[in-house]
């Protein structure tokens, strides 16, 4: 990630944004919560799918949170790049979002959070904010 | 930064269409910096999911020619301007692989480079949107 193309966002800035990476295959969800995330004062960063999530991780993006569908496209699903994360990133909390997945096996495995699909907004930014919050 | 944000500019949203997080996401994150709109496609199929919802305002969408997804980045610039010639659709792409792809499909070459020069690629959104404002102002013949 050349984040020298964009003024101001030195990766270790002391005025660096907060970065959640949103990983979701449905286009429309992931420009509404990316959207919502930024119009709060987050920078996001969108994938696709687990994969694409994976290229950004090894590129040593700085991210603080991450956002994740379970079932996507692609070699890595969201338990896998859960577990992935975790190893990597073992401080980078990880909201793991489905309408499948048993909200126990995403505790089990170690999300810090499960939100079930269909969510509203407000209750994603709120699960982020209150993370966030309490590790700045 | 060396661009200000217009607001005369701020007509429609811009879909980038591109199966590399790291230049999608970096383009992306420059024009948004710039006051633009931004709507992101991992692939063609994504951005035909993106197209049809309307409440998007897409005007302008940039796409590299070796996009992933059923349709090539020539192919859906092809449906684009059948199905929506209001929009302004542009290829981006290395010169080399253009110029076999364009030769096949009968079709123009890219538009824009990629890798992506930011300041290039705001420099001509603006000249796309100047253009098409002036032709919307112009007196009917």
């Amino acid at each position: 990630m050349k984040s020298n193309l964009v003024p101001g966002q030195a990766e270790n800035s002391p005025e660096r944004r907060q970065c959640i990476l949103v990983v979701e295959d449905e286009v429309l969800i992931r420009f509404m919560i990316s959207d919502a995330l930024r119009e709060a004062g987050y920078d996001v960063i969108e994938a696709f799918n687990g994969d694409e999530a994976v290229d950004l991780l090894n590129v040593a993006t700085p991210v603080d949170l991450i956002l994740s569908d379970v079932r996507m496209p692609g070699a890595i699903d969201g338990l896998e790049l859960l577990k992935i994360a975790k190893q990597r990133l073992p401080t980078v909390p990880v909201i793991l979002t489905s309408g499948h997945l048993d909200p126990r096996v995403a505790t089990t495995e170690g999300a810090t959070h499960f939100l079930p699909k269909p969510y509203v907004i407000d209750k994603a930014l709120g699960l982020v904010r209150m993370e966030l919050k309490s590790r700045k | 930064m060396t661009d200000v944000y217009d607001p005369a500019h701020d007509v429609g949203a811009i879909l980038i269409v591109d199966g590399d997080i790291l230049s999608r996401h970096a383009i992306a994150d420059y024009l948004r910096h710039c006051g633009y709109v931004v709507v992101e496609a991992a692939s063609t199929d994504e951005a035909l999911a993106a197209l049809v919802e309307v409440s998007l305002s897409i005007d302008v969408i940039l796409c590299e020619i070796e996009a992933i997804g059923s349709r090539s980045g020539f192919e859906l610039a092809q449906w684009v301007r059948d199905n929506h010639p209001d929009l302004e659709v542009r290829i981006a792409g290395s010169l080399p692989a253009a110029a076999d792809t364009a030769a096949e499909l009968c079709e123009n070459g890219p538009h824009l480079a990629r890798p992506y020069e930011p300041q290039a690629v705001v420099d001509y959104i603006k000249r796309l949107r100047a253009g098409r404002a002036r032709e919307n102002s112009a007196p009917p013949k």
